[in-house]
Parts: C-alpha cells; sequence; structure tokens
C-alpha cells in the first residue's frame, strides 16, 4: 500500500468527498446572490462569468420589501437554545454528578438503569410527543410562547447532558471529592467548588452537542409555535417550495447555519486536543 | 481528645476489610499503622475520616460519638498515597482551600500557606499548577494543604509509597521534623514498610486481614512480637518462620539438630514449636541445616539469598556481594541465641536473650 | 456518611423529575388516546376498545412505511459507517491541511437538518438543479428525482449520508485518536502491513466506539421525518413516507387524535424491541471477532 500511488489514493478520496460536502454550501452561496432570471436559466455557478450577482436574496431576508426576517426568528431560536441548554445543563450534571458518585438502590433500579432511563428519551420520535404536548401547553397557556418551546426542548437536551457528563465525571478521581470534603465542603459546595471548576471540558463538550440539537430542533417549533414565537428553522422552511425565490431561501439557510460552521471550527479543536475521547466511550 | 475505635467490623462483598478493630489514637502522637497491601490499612483510614461506613462497631471523638459526624466537620486532614490536589487550582490556592473553607481571614490565610509551603520546601513554587510539578513536589503540595489548616486528625495513607527510593528517603526524614512540632494534633500514618514505621511512630499498630494484631511501641513491637504473623510483618526481610523440635533447649530444625543450646529457651518443655530468626542471624556456613539456593538478590552492599530447606523458605542477609548460584546445595548457620520461640498455632512463648529479663519479669 | 445520603437525592431528583413530568404525560396521554375515536369532527376522549388498532393492522401504507424506514435507516448508517470510518482513517495520521479536512467533514452534522435539506431540494430540482445538470454534463439524460419514487429515494438517503456521515466521522476519529501506541507498535515490529493491521489491530481496538457510534446513529435516524417533510413530503404519492411522517400526516393534518396514538405507540415499541435486538447483536457480532 505504501507506493506512490497510495498518497495520490487517498488525496483524490478525500478531495471528492469534501466536494461533496461542501457542494450544497457553494450551491446555496452562489444561488444567494442570484436573481429571477439566473435561477430560471438553469443551473449556473460562477458569478460575473455565468451570471450578474445581486445582493437581493441578502436584502430579503433583512427585512426588504416582499421578502421576510430573519431577524426576530434568530432571536427566538437563541433564546430558545441558550435557555434550553442552560436548564438541561445545570439539571443534567447536577443528576449526572449523583449517578457518577453515589449509589442508588430502589427495588430492582440501580445507576445503570437510572443512566439509561434518561439517555433512552433519545429514542422518542418528536412526532409521538408532539400531540399530547400541544394539548398540555394549551392547557397550560403556553401555546406559542418560548417558555414552553423551552421546556419541550429540555426533554430533547437532558439525555444528552446526562450521558455526556456522567461519562466526564467518572473520569475524575472521586479521591477528589473526598479531599474536598475533608477540606471542610459539604456535598454541594463539592460539587460546585471542586468537581465544577475540574469539568470545564466535559461542560463544553455537553453544551455543544445541546446548542447544536437546540438550535436544530425543528418539529417542535413547527407545530407548538406559530406566530408570536418562530424559530429560524421554521422561517427557513417557510420559505422552502419548489417554486424559486431559492435567492432568498439561500441566504436564510446560509444565515441559519452560519453559527453551526463557526461552530464546527471549534468542535476540531476539542477533537484535537482529546476532549471529546471520554464521550465516546 | 482521644479517638477510639471499638470493634469497627466491614464486610464488603463477603470480604471481610475490617474485623473488631479496636484501637485508641491519642494526641500529640503519631501513629504508625503497618501491614501488607489489603491488610485493611486504608480502609481504616478512611472509616476514620468519614469517607466508608462500618458495618458494626463504634468510634468516638473525646468520648462522643464520631460515627454520626460529617466527614466536612470532622476536622481531618488527610494525604492520599497518590497525589491529590485540585487540578485546577495552583499550589498557592490549594493550600488556601481548606483555609477559605474555614473562614480565616485573607492575611491569615496568606500566612499560614507561605508558611505550610516553606515548610515542605515549595516557596517558590506558588503560582504553579499541581500538573506543572514532579511527583515528589505534588505530595509536597498535599501535605502542605493537610498541614497548613491545623486539623485535629491528620492521616497519611501511605505518603512515599508512590514515590522512587531515594526521594522516599529524603521526604521520610522531612517528615520527621515535619511531625515534631504537631501539638494536641493525632497523626495516623499508614505504611508497608518496618523502617518506615519503626523510625517515625511513636506508637506501632500492626495490621493483617483486617484485624490489628498488636499495638505498642516501635521497640515493643520489633522486639515482642505477638505472633508469627506480626513477626514476618515487622521485619524486612521478614522474619524466617520455620518449625522445629526442641529438646533440653536444643534445636532441630530439617533433621539438622543444633550444636549449642538456645540459653533462653532451656526451660521451655519439650516438643514442636514454630521459631522465629531474623534474616541477619542466619548465615552460610560449612555445616548446618541444609537447603537449595532458589534466589539471590543482591543490593550492593548486601546479598540476600533465598533458601528452600524442605517447604520452609529461608531469607539470609549477609553482607557484601557473595558469590551463590541458582540451585546450590548450601547450608545455613542459624544463631541458636536469637531465636524466637511461637506455639504451634503462633504466640509468642519466648524471645531471644537479649531481653531475656524484660520477658521473664512480666 | 448519613449528610449524603439526604443530599445524594437533591442532586438526582431536579433532573429527573423534570425528565419524567415531561415524558410522563405524553406517553399517558398517547396510550388512553389511542383506546379512543378522537377524530377532527369528534375530538373527545371517549372509549372504543381496540379499534384503532385493528384499523392499523390493516393499514398496509403504514406497515410499508416501517419497511421503508427499516430499510432507508439501515442502508444510510451502513453507508455512514464505512464512509465515516474511511475518512478518518484518512484524515487521522499525517495528511496535508489535516484540521481543515476535519472541519469542513465535520460541518454537516452540525447543520440544521431541515434547513440543508430545502438546500437539497432545490439541488434535486429537475430542471433547475445542479444534479442533473452534473449528469448531462457527463452525457447521462436527467431524473426526475424527486417526482419519481426510486430516486426519490436514492435523493432522501444521499442527504441523509450527507447530512450524518460526519457524526459517525466525529465519533470514530475521537476512538482513533484515544487508541493506545503499543498495539501499532507490536503490528509494526512484527512486520504486518497497513492492510492487517487494520484488520487486526485497528478495527477490533475500535469495536466498542464503532458500536456505540453505529446505536446512537440508528436511534437518531429511526426518527426520521423532517428531511422527509422538506424534501418529497412523503411523495410522489407515499412512496417515500416514513412512519414518522405518515404520523404527521394522519394526527398533525388530519387530526385522526386517536388513530395516530395507536400507531405512535406500535411505532416507538416497535424501534425500542428492533434497536435492543440490533444494539445486542453488533455487541456480540463485534465481540466475536474482536476475540478472535
Amino acid at each position: 500500500m505504501r507506493s506512490r500511488l497510495y498518497p495520490m489514493f487517498k488525496y483524490t478520496v478525500i478531495a471528492l468527498w469534501a466536494c461533496f460536502v461542501a457542494g450544497p454550501f457553494f450551491w446555496a452561496m452562489t444561488t444567494s446572490f442570484k436573481n429571477a432570471n439566473a435561477v430560471q436559466g438553469g443551473p449556473t455557478y460562477l458569478p460575473w462569468a455565468q451570471y450578474e450577482p445581486t445582493l437581493t436574496g441578502w436584502r430579503n431576508i433583512f427585512g426588504g420589501a416582499g421578502g421576510v426576517d430573519v431577524i426576530d426568528p434568530f432571536i427566538d431560536s437563541a433564546i430558545v437554545t441558550v435557555a434550553a441548554s442552560a436548564i438541561s445543563l445545570a439539571l443534567g450534571s447536577l443528576a449526572a454528578y449523583a449517578l457518577s458518585r453515589y449509589r442508588f438502590r430502589l427495588g430492582f433500579i440501580k445507576n445503570s438503569d437510572i443512566v439509561f432511563f434518561f439517555v433512552s428519551q433519545r429514542i422518542m420520535p418528536p412526532v409521538v410527543l408532539v400531540i399530547p404536548f400541544f394539548y398540555l401547553l394549551q392547557w397550560g397557556g403556553l401555546l406559542d410562547s418560548i417558555a414552553g418551546l423551552v421546556i419541550v426542548t429540555v426533554a430533547l437536551l437532558l439525555p444528552i447532558a446526562v450521558w455526556v457528563m456522567v461519562d466526564f465525571f467518572n473520569g475524575i478521581p472521586r479521591e477528589i471529592d473526598e479531599m474536598a470534603m475533608l477540606d471542610g465542603c459539604g456535598p454541594f459546595q463539592t460539587f460546585v467548588r471542586a468537581i465544577l471548576p475540574n469539568s470545564l471540558p466535559g461542560l463544553t463538550v455537553a453544551a455543544m452537542f445541546c446548542a447544536v440539537f437546540g438550535w436544530n430542533d425543528f418539529f417542535f417549533a413547527f407545530r407548538l409555535t406559530f406566530t408570536e414565537v418562530q424559530t429560524l428553522p421554521q422561517a427557513v422552511v417557510a420559505l422552502n417550495s419548489s417554486i424559486p425565490p431559492w435567492w432568498t431561501l439561500s441566504a436564510a439557510a446560509l444565515f441559519g447555519v452560519a453559527p453551526l460552521i463557526l461552530l464546527a471550527l471549534w468542535v476540531e479543536r476539542l477533537l484535537s486536543k482529546g476532549n471529546l475521547s471520554g464521550a465516546v466511550r | 481528645m482521644n479517638l477510639s475505635a471499638t470493634d469497627l467490623c466491614l464486610t464488603v462483598d463477603g470480604v471481610d476489610h475490617l474485623t473488631n478493630v479496636t484501637a485508641a489514637f491519642q494526641p500529640g502522637r503519631l501513629h504508625t499503622v503497618i501491614g501488607r497491601t489489603m491488610a485493611g490499612k486504608t480502609t481504616l483510614l478512611r472509616v476514620l475520616a468519614g469517607l466508608q461506613k462500618v458495618d458494626s462497631g463504634s468510634l468516638t471523638r473525646a468520648g462522643a460519638d464520631f460515627l454520626g459526624t460529617p466527614v466536612w466537620q470532622r476536622d481531618i486532614a488527610m494525604v492520599y498515597q497518590q497525589f491529590i490536589n485540585y487540578p485546577h487550582l495552583s499550589v498557592f490556592h490549594n493550600v488556601a482551600f481548606p483555609l477559605k473553607r474555614a473562614g480565616l481571614s485573607r492575611e491569615e490565610i496568606q500566612r499560614r500557606v507561605r508558611q505550610s509551603l516553606a515548610s515542605v520546601g515549595l516557596t517558590d513554587f506558588e503560582k504553579r499548577k499541581p500538573s506543572q510539578l514532579s511527583g515528589g513536589q505534588q505530595q509536597r503540595v498535599a501535605m502542605a494543604r493537610a498541614l497548613a489548616r491545623g486539623t485535629g486528625i491528620l492521616l497519611l495513607d501511605e505518603p512515599l509509597a508512590n514515590l522512587d527510593y531515594k526521594l522516599r528517603e529524603q521526604l521520610r526524614d522531612e517528615f520527621k521534623t515535619l511531625f515534631s512540632d504537631r501539638g494536641e494534633t493525632i497523626v495516623i500514618y499508614t505504611t508497608t514498610e518496618p523502617a518506615e514505621a519503626m523510625m517515625l511512630g511513636d506508637v506501632v499498630l500492626v495490621m493483617h486481614e483486617g484485624r490489628i494484631l498488636q499495638t505498642g511501641t516501635p521497640q515493643e513491637v520489633y522486639e515482642r512480637p505477638a505472633t508469627t504473623t506480626v513477626a514476618s510483618i515487622i521485619n524486612d526481610p521478614p522474619m524466617n518462620i520455620f518449625t522445629g523440635r526442641l529438646e533440653s533447649g536444643q534445636v532441630t530444625v530439617a533433621g539438622f539438630q543444633a550444636t549449642h543450646v538456645s540459653a533462653h529457651l532451656a526451660d521451655l518443655p519439650d516438643g514442636t514449636y514454630q521459631f522465629g530468626l531474623r534474616a541477619t542471624d542466619v548465615s552460610l556456613a560449612v555445616a548446618g541445616v541444609e537447603g537449595v539456593v532458589a534466589f539471590v538478590e543482591i543490593s550492593g552492599s548486601e546479598t540476600f539469598v533465598h533458601v528452600a530447606v524442605g517447604q520452609s523458605p529461608f531469607v539470609v542477609q549477609i553482607e557484601g556481594i557473595h558469590d551463590v548460584a541458582l540451585g546450590d546445595l548450601v547450608r545455613l548457620r542459624l544463631r541458636p541465641d536469637r531465636l524466637f520461640a511461637f506455639d504451634e498455632e503462633g504466640t509468642l512463648v519466648r524471645t531471644p536473650s537479649y531481653d531475656l529479663a524484660s520477658v521473664e519479669g512480666r | 456518611m448519613d449528610g449524603l445520603r439526604r443530599h445524594k437525592s437533591m442532586f438526582l431528583l431536579p433532573g429527573l423529575l423534570t425528565l419524567f413530568l415531561i415524558i410522563i404525560f405524553p406517553l399517558l396521554f398517547t396510550i388512553r388516546v389511542s383506546f379512543s375515536g378522537w377524530n377532527v369532527s369528534h375530538p373527545q376522549m371517549d372509549f372504543i376498545g381496540g379499534a384503532n388498532y385493528t384499523a392499523m393492522l390493516h393499514d398496509s401504507r403504514f406497515w410499508t412505511s416501517i419497511t421503508r424506514l427499516i430499510l432507508l435507516a439501515g442502508g444510510s448508517v451502513v453507508i455512514q459507517y464505512v464512509i465515516g470510518f474511511g475518512m478518518a482513517l484518512l484524515v487521522w495520521r499525517e495528511v496535508r491541511g489535516r484540521r481543515f479536512w476535519r472541519v469542513l467533514f465535520l460541518v454537516p452534522m452540525m447543520t440544521t437538518p431541515v434547513v440543508m435539506a430545502a438546500i437539497w431540494q432545490t439541488i434535486f430540482h429537475e430542471s433547475l438543479g445542479p444534479v442533473n445538470d452534473l449528469l448531462g454534463m457527463l452525457g447521462l439524460s436527467s431524473v426526475p428525482w424527486l417526482t419519481e419514487s426510486g430516486p426519490a429515494l436514492v435523493a432522501l438517503m444521499t442527504v441523509e449520508v450527507w447530512q450524518w456521515t460526519p457524526f459517525l466521522f466525529l465519533l470514530l476519529l475521537a476512538g482513533l485518536l484515544s487508541l493506545p501506541k503499543e498495539p501499532f507498535m507490536a503490528a509494526a515490529i512484527d512486520g504486518a502491513g497497513t492492510w492487517r493491521t487494520f484488520w487486526k489491530v485497528t478495527f477490533p481496538l475500535m469495536a466498542p466506539v464503532s458500536v456505540a457510534a453505529v446505536v446512537i446513529r440508528l436511534i437518531e435516524a429511526s426518527k426520521l421525518s423532517d428531511s422527509v417533510y422538506v424534501l418529497t413530503s412523503g411523495g410522489p404519492g407515499s412512496s417515500t413516507e416514513t412512519p414518522g411522517y405518515y404520523l404527521y400526516i394522519q394526527g398533525l393534518r388530519d387530526q385522526q387524535t386517536g388513530y395516530s396514538g395507536a400507531m405512535s405507540l406500535t411505532y416507538l415499541v416497535l424501534m425500542i424491541v428492533t434497536l435492543t435486538v440490533v444494539a445486542a447483536l453488533l455487541t456480540r457480532a463485534f465481540k466475536l471477532k474482536g476475540d478472535s
């Protein structure tokens, strides 16, 4: 395998896959600068060479005439994501710490069963939950509200937080807890002063996963919020149609995934530092 | 302010970790707990610290129940065998951590941290993180933190076990100074090494398989080991224990009858005994107990020859380097005046002549 | 330790109760409603016995969607695993521009599936999209990607592979990066070639990570419905419908609440059983490989 052909083969494969991965982004980018003429004339790729770029799409998404506003959905998405992630991280790391450090026994239920209960909630298809949630939120007067959406999003994110943090806490020597207690910390102080400050890598990974899954949720927002609250995925999907104002759609889509692309840079950093290996085991 | 344990028992998954452990620890004294690995030393410390529950028994501090006191109110500092420090805090803040919890003033904290770091020789390392220190330095940080608080109880769980030989000797000497001025603190120090236990301890507790076999001053334990097990634990290399016949003060081992009478055993009734003899009291000779060399360790200044005599293993410690090969047939001379005699259950019945007087005086 | 006994519940309970309360109501509601005739013209929690379940047994559209989901999810996860592992191996060690490739290969999993599905829809557009344009350049004829059932399934699978291969890439690369070095040195000393080293060292060592990653991905894939909604709306006809999407049609669009409740539960139970069995089988299969 270590012949001269191998590097060529390797870089060809990498390049092909890179094209496939980057393709949709390139297409969205180029489309976002088109107008009706450029789209309806059949596929074109290079601005200036093949079509005259305009800023129509980009103007449309920032409240231009005949367009949509993406700023409000962006804010709604951000609030829901940050709030639900924060709640999930707080409740999740407390629970994960308990599951990592203390023994629970309730009949046949052991620690591992409780962890499984948390994690297994990921198997729930949103479509199964959404109808009951609809009536539940309606009953609580929380339909079409940020608070309502945050509550149901916590159900999506809490399992992730618990899953990542249990593994992470298991990797911190128990002697650190013991020492903190000997040094005069009660259980809560031990957690806050000795364990949490040493958990930043784990918390970062958990926060990253929560943020991505929170930001990317569509189904709950789609069925549980309508006019008062609208998240970014909702706003973009509302633009989706086979009849093109593709330039607006593309601009909105890129705007919506831009924060996530930035996040990928950071995930790679975590990966290189080995902070993700704990989450894998 | 005594710390007294009475009949502590602990069984985990069918394995006995502590069995009827009774001990009294006194303020101002350093207690070394010596025992082999898995003897229950660490478990005992964890019980004293409140980190481990017991099945039965009681623990009192100054006469009041101590088992119900939460860890964080026990006024205990502990140094672990692994070098445990707070990874996120600098050396300074590691040592300051318990002081802050205790609510001391900023000036007092600074003063104590500096003093404590100076006493372990880490004055210039205040700003480093534990991960930027060597193992020995990390353990010094842990020591500094434990000392800075001035707790009523200080527990040290084989603090030198994970260090290399030279550092271990150096730190051991430093400990002697550090502990010399300990006021009313109860210090409990576990170790597997007889030399460490003897050198540091005011009181030595010998532990084996979850029990405390003997408690006494280093001299008492060394010169009058209560059982064969104690004798082998508190000697390094372990005391040779073997079975033999005693007839009118003359010992017969593996078919070889000693040419000399062991005067201090002369008045014991004839019969079968277990004898104990330190490795330094056995030597290679022209005539004596026959055995086969099983293993030779050369430390430079000394040679340890492991000899199989029938079923009994012997260790012979001789000065200098000796040319003995595996499988050689050798003869051992056992010093008759240095024999410890134990009955068949292993209980001490007679110690060697040099402290015959004190034994008879009891 | 008495202090701890009280505290440990205070750590666990807030999270446990929150999740339990959020989940338990929908579950009980769905169970109850599945025995009722609740629909759009008759929104009543009455009791009609197992009628919904009987109807479901004869609903071939539902069962076809389940089979389709199993094939779609299973097939795309296998492809994702193979490509993800391959790419992870390629950028694991010395490669020029390593960090750039790694970032790029991670990006799709971070991006919003429905949003990217909307972009993919324009890509697969029959006359205005670049896919058919590319096929044209290669001298092939246009494919009606989203309006014919076969090509529509291929399109759906392509989107899934694009979106989620990075997830397997991430977990497998993280796994590779945390492998011990010794077995590789031993293999090199033994003179094992690249291929042999992979099958005898890398692959067995990666078995636990592989199983975990594939199972997680299967769990997520079993919920597939959002991208179907955006990309094909289940069409043409019902040829790309997954249970998630069919439930959306029945329960939310047509408001057959009772009937969709029955299907929801069946779908959930089927997925739990299938995934448990698959997870157990995978664990066992990989273990055997690791031992031999």
